[in-house]
């Protein structure tokens, strides 16, 4: 049997162009960003400080610096999008279908973007403190 | 009543396909660990997110929580958390490695790689954190 | 030959059965004894009613898939006293993540709806003569594709398990051959049957299906060999678009 005279059913075959490819690439750089970033993150508020963790004024006065304050926003938008791409992927593999998934994309957008005006508010905030 | 792998009612059919690993292999179960410890880590960030609102109450709220979370109960969370990060993260770069055909017949020991450097920093990281 | 006794508790389902039971047969084995022979035992002398597909007996048809002590395995080559082994009895159940009929056979027609959508031809090039010399009035060796159709893969799938909408292992990796070998195959038509939510992007690498094959198809090899060939290709466009 060759090929050419093989139909693919209907809907089988997507009527656009599928961002499934570009997504998967933002979930794997991001994932292999926050590797780096996480590990940053980690020692910088578990290991460098006495005790430990930073207490106020230490968070302030790290907030403070301007390379620190960006680095928390890119990190900050970094495991927001890997963290809901990644719920996004959880909520595919239960198939919910075409409407299913317009509400699941619209919600996790929405969160997305909750969660980092609320992020990049509070850093913004703590910088004035 | 039999519960058949196959005759899986709706409901509970994703639940076993991911994490009912019993006669899985090292990839099944690498996936359900991935899996969880995603799950498990996007509830921690929002956690995360939340508890830092404290800073805006200032220096007195912030600082409270700061001594609660140097208890005993609070480092070993910070461990288990750090054992999150560690398994998702390195498995991550095999998942990414692998799923792009680098190194995929290999990817048991490339797993085994990971999750070893993945508890040898652990072990420094918890040592650490309870030492500091 | 010694033989002992070995329990196999098998899953039976009738239409019309409120849901799957398992019943226990007890069958004499020797170390040439196969789970397919066992059930074939279990049908001739014990209860002719059980219900399961075999053909050839030598894993060259894929008929036989199952799923024994937890695994997806092909009947016809799992032998019986090795599985009994250490157990209390031998669990045999139809494969997963496809429609029960009856018994242990399953509905196969949503896996060939997807497998035969990719369109991979059964004979490909064959790489294992290349240094022969061809027979006159032969173009090039050939032989059949790995794949027995067995649907072991998508049995194992834990993404099958919950999406019955994604191609699965057994579809992607007979797009990937088509895409190696298209003859006069539409590629156009195989990326955009794969690089989708659906296709080959949903794979989470579980290695499971390449686990099971028992015909070194490697599923989950051809998965990342397809979606190195979508990125080529969807680059590819990038840089053309860029130059134009």
């Amino acid at each position: 049997m060759t090929g050419s005279t093989v139909d693919i059913p209907d809907h089988l075959v997507p009527a656009e162009t599928s961002p499934a490819a570009a997504l998967w690439l933002v979930q794997a750089v991001s994932g292999l960003l926050l590797v780096a970033l996480l590990a940053l993150h980690m020692v910088a508020h578990h290991f460098v400080v006495e005790g430990g963790l930073r207490e106020f004024r230490d968070v302030v006065a790290y907030i403070s610096n301007p390379a620190i304050f960006w680095i928390e926003i890119i990190f900050l938008f970094v495991v927001t999008v890997h963290a809901l791409l990644g719920l996004r992927a959880i909520g595919l593999d239960l198939a919910p279908g075409p409407t299913g998934r317009r509400v699941m994309d619209v919600a996790l957008s929405l969160a997305g973007a909750g969660t980092l005006v609320y992020g990049i508010w509070l850093l913004i905030t703590l910088r004035q403190m | 009543m039999t519960s058949l792998k196959s005759a899986k009612s709706p409901s509970s059919a994703p639940l076993r396909a991911w994490f009912d690993v019993r006669g899985r292999r090292l990839g099944g179960w690498a996936f359900a660990l991935n899996r969880l410890s995603g799950l498990g880590l996007t509830l921690y960030l929002f956690l995360h997110l939340f508890v830092l609102r404290l800073l805006l109450q200032g220096e007195a709220s912030w600082d409270a929580f700061i001594a609660l979370a140097r208890s005993p109960l609070f480092l070993t969370l910070d461990v288990i958390l750090l054992a999150g990060l560690l398994i998702h993260g390195l498995n991550g770069v095999r998942v990414t490695l692998v799923g792009l055909g680098v190194a995929a017949r290999q990817h048991r020991t490339l797993f085994w790689i990971l999750m070893t450097a993945a508890a040898l920093l652990l072990l420094a990281g918890g040592w650490r954190i309870f030492t500091i | 030959m010694s033989t002992q006794s070995i329990v196999l508790r098998v899953a039976r389902y009738k239409q019309g059965d409120p849901a799957p039971h398992m019943e226990e047969f007890t069958v004499e084995a020797d170390r040439r004894t196969t789970i397919l022979t066992a059930l074939q035992e279990i049908r001739r002398t014990l209860d002719r009613t059980l219900a399961l597909r075999h053909s050839c007996h030598h894993a060259s048809c894929g008929t036989c898939g199952m799923v024994v002590n937890g695994r997806e395995v092909l009947a016809c080559v799992t032998p019986a006293l090795e599985e009994a082994a250490g157990r209390v009895a031998v669990t045999v159940e139809p494969m997963q993540n496809a429609p029960l009929l009856t018994d242990l056979v399953v509905d196969m027609d949503p896996f060939y709806e997807k497998y035969n959508a990719a369109g991979m031809a059964y004979l490909r090039r064959s790489e294992h003569l290349a240094a022969a010399d061809l027979p006159a009035g032969l173009a090039a060796f050939t032989r059949f594709e790995n794949c027995l159709e067995c649907g072991l893969c998508v049995s194992t799938c834990p993404i099958m398990g919950s999406d019955p909408t994604y191609l699965g292992p057994a579809a992607l990796a007979a797009a990937n051959r088509a895409l190696e070998e298209p003859r006069d195959r539409d590629a156009a038509a195989v990326f955009r049957l794969v690089d989708r939510q659906a296709g080959c992007w949903r794979c989470h690498v579980a290695m499971e299906c390449t686990a099971v094959c028992p015909s070194n198809v490697d599923p989950a090899g051809g998965i990342m060999a397809l979606r190195q060939k979508v990125l080529r290709r969807r680059f590819g466009r990038l840089f053309r678009t860029a130059a134009d």
